[in-house]
């Protein structure tokens, strides 16, 4: 499909829902943190949503705000790094006067094995052990909280207290990790 | 935050951990209860924010540094690079290009709202689909429908049954025809010929002809009806029958046949209605379905609305 194709029957519905609860949008980036660039930002949900290209979507309205929320993370996540690589910089000049020196990939890649041993540590440390396996499970192979509970024979509001479990663990471990 | 208050940081850090875990399954959509959450207190958001982040990044870890013990070695999916990885599997159902052949054999069919379209598969076996659908066949005997309605015929092979996943549910089949429809309602499987099982490593349920599984959205309850037999699969031959339907549910069956969008009337869930149509001349004129289902129908914007008469 070329890029300037007409908007077909499936976007034309996201349209539909994305103009009429353009309100309750902008309202909740508004409380998401958006402030007066909310506008801008809800325009930014579109032109994601029209790029993706989309098929049709069995609930628009959630979709849409989906997106958005996805969006607010995201510039959470940017400017969260922007202020990290600020204060490395600042480091980084200090140390060695030579400015912003790239990290070598190796060492990248050592960090990230690092991470990655440290939270499935993490992970396989909480009680029952179904709470690891669960968070894996939803977070890792995507499977819903419903299916999960299927899967594990247990209620969902089961599932969903052990995934605040482990939730809880890994900000509790991001808050340490940050301060160090 | 609220450092200078242990009590309250400590509950809003809980009830933040609840709406990360809520907001973060696919099958969320209760936003506006979210909103008001984010707006009953500025520190909300924040508190939010560093979770999500928090657990994103944990994730996103995970999965791309394989753990040696995993059984799918598969990379992370492309779609586990947005944040929010399973809200980002939400999307994903619908996130594809009209057809697309992978590396790997795997194909996704769409259809348009309005538009049917018969697959047929190297075994002989057939898949028509019914508008805005998408089924993606994941192997010779093997299909995924990510979402919409589309009628399986079958060639059985005892060696190898024919598998469908339907968003997370597997149907097996027994020597079949059958018709499997995924929407905002739930999923509704039909049978007219051969026995299909549902969720075999589940609830495992078998399918009879003549027989109607259905289980709602948000429910774990499977209920199996009596079905006419003509009924399966006859949106094929344009037709569509609605029991008890609830409008949310004649507006997205009516938008996948005929191409037109359809929304119901907030607020109407609880009225249904029942009746048999022709969706030709629908799409001809929406107005018709006020008499044949006994519903009031109004243009609003761009698409119809049906509400309660």
């Amino acid at each position: 499909m070329p890029d300037n194709a007409p908007l077909g029957p499936a976007v034309a519905g996201l349209e539909a829902a994305f103009l009429e609860h353009r309100e309750r949008l902008l309202r909740f980036l508004r409380a998401r943190g958006a402030g007066e660039a909310a506008e801008d930002l809800l325009q930014e949900v579109w032109l994601k949503i029209a790029a993706a290209r989309t098929g049709p979507v069995a609930a628009p309205l959630p979709y849409i705000y989906a997106v958005a929320n996805c969006l607010m993370i995201d510039r959470h996540r940017s400017r969260r790094q922007e202020e990290l690589r600020e204060r490395e910089w600042t480091a980084t000049i200090a140390d060695t006067a030579t400015g912003q020196s790239d990290a070598p990939g190796a060492d990248r890649m050592l960090a990230a094995r690092q991470m990655a041993a440290l939270v499935a540590a993490l992970l396989d440390g909480l009680e029952p052990p179904r709470v690891g396996q669960i968070f894996r499970r939803h977070r890792v192979d995507g499977i819903g909280q419903r299916q999960i509970a299927q899967e594990f024979g247990v209620s969902l509001s089961t599932v969903e207290a052990d995934l605040r479990k482990a939730y809880a663990a890994l900000a509790q471990f991001r808050e340490r990790h940050d301060e160090a | 935050m609220h450092e200078d208050d242990p009590i309250k940081a400590e509950r809003i850090r809980e009830s933040a951990l609840a709406w990360a875990v809520r907001t973060g399954d696919p099958a969320f959509a209760d936003w506006e209860q979210f909103t008001a959450w984010l707006e009953a207190d500025p520190s909300h958001a924040a508190a939010y924010d560093g979770i999500v982040l928090a657990v994103d990044d944990a994730a996103d870890a995970l999965a791309a540094v394989p753990v040696a013990n995993d059984d799918e070695p598969a990379p992370a999916p492309w779609w586990r690079k947005w944040p929010g990885g399973a809200v980002a599997a939400a999307l994903a159902a619908v996130l594809f290009f009209n057809l697309w052949s992978g590396p790997d054999g795997v194909r996704l069919i769409e259809t348009a709202p309005g538009e049917t379209r018969l697959v047929e598969l190297d075994d002989g076996s057939t898949i028509t689909l019914a508008g805005g659908t998408t089924v993606e066949l994941t192997g010779p005997r093997a299909a995924r429908l990510e979402q919409g309605q589309a009628l399986f015929t079958v060639v059985h092979d005892d060696s190898a049954p024919f598998v469908v996943m339907a968003g997370e549910d597997r149907l097996v089949d027994l020597g079949t025809v059958f018709d499997v429809k995924l929407g905002r309602g739930g999923i509704a499987l039909g049978v007219s010929e051969g026995a299909v099982v549902f969720n075999p490593q589940g609830p495992n349920v078998q399918v009879d002809a003549g027989e109607l599984l259905v289980r709602r959205a948000g429910s774990d309850e499977v209920e199996v009806t009596q079905v006419d037999l003509l009924q399966v699969g006859e949106w094929t031959q344009g037709r569509l029958t609605f029991d008890m339907a609830s409008l949310e549910e004649v507006a997205e069956d009516l938008s996948r046949s005929t191409g037109i969008a359809f929304s119901a009337v907030p607020g109407g869930a609880a009225y249904t209605v029942s009746g048999s149509l022709l969706t030709a001349p629908v799409k001809a004129d929406p107005r018709v379905l006020e008499d044949l289902l006994d519903v009031e129908v109004r243009q609003a914007g761009g698409l119809w609305e049906i509400a309660e008469r």
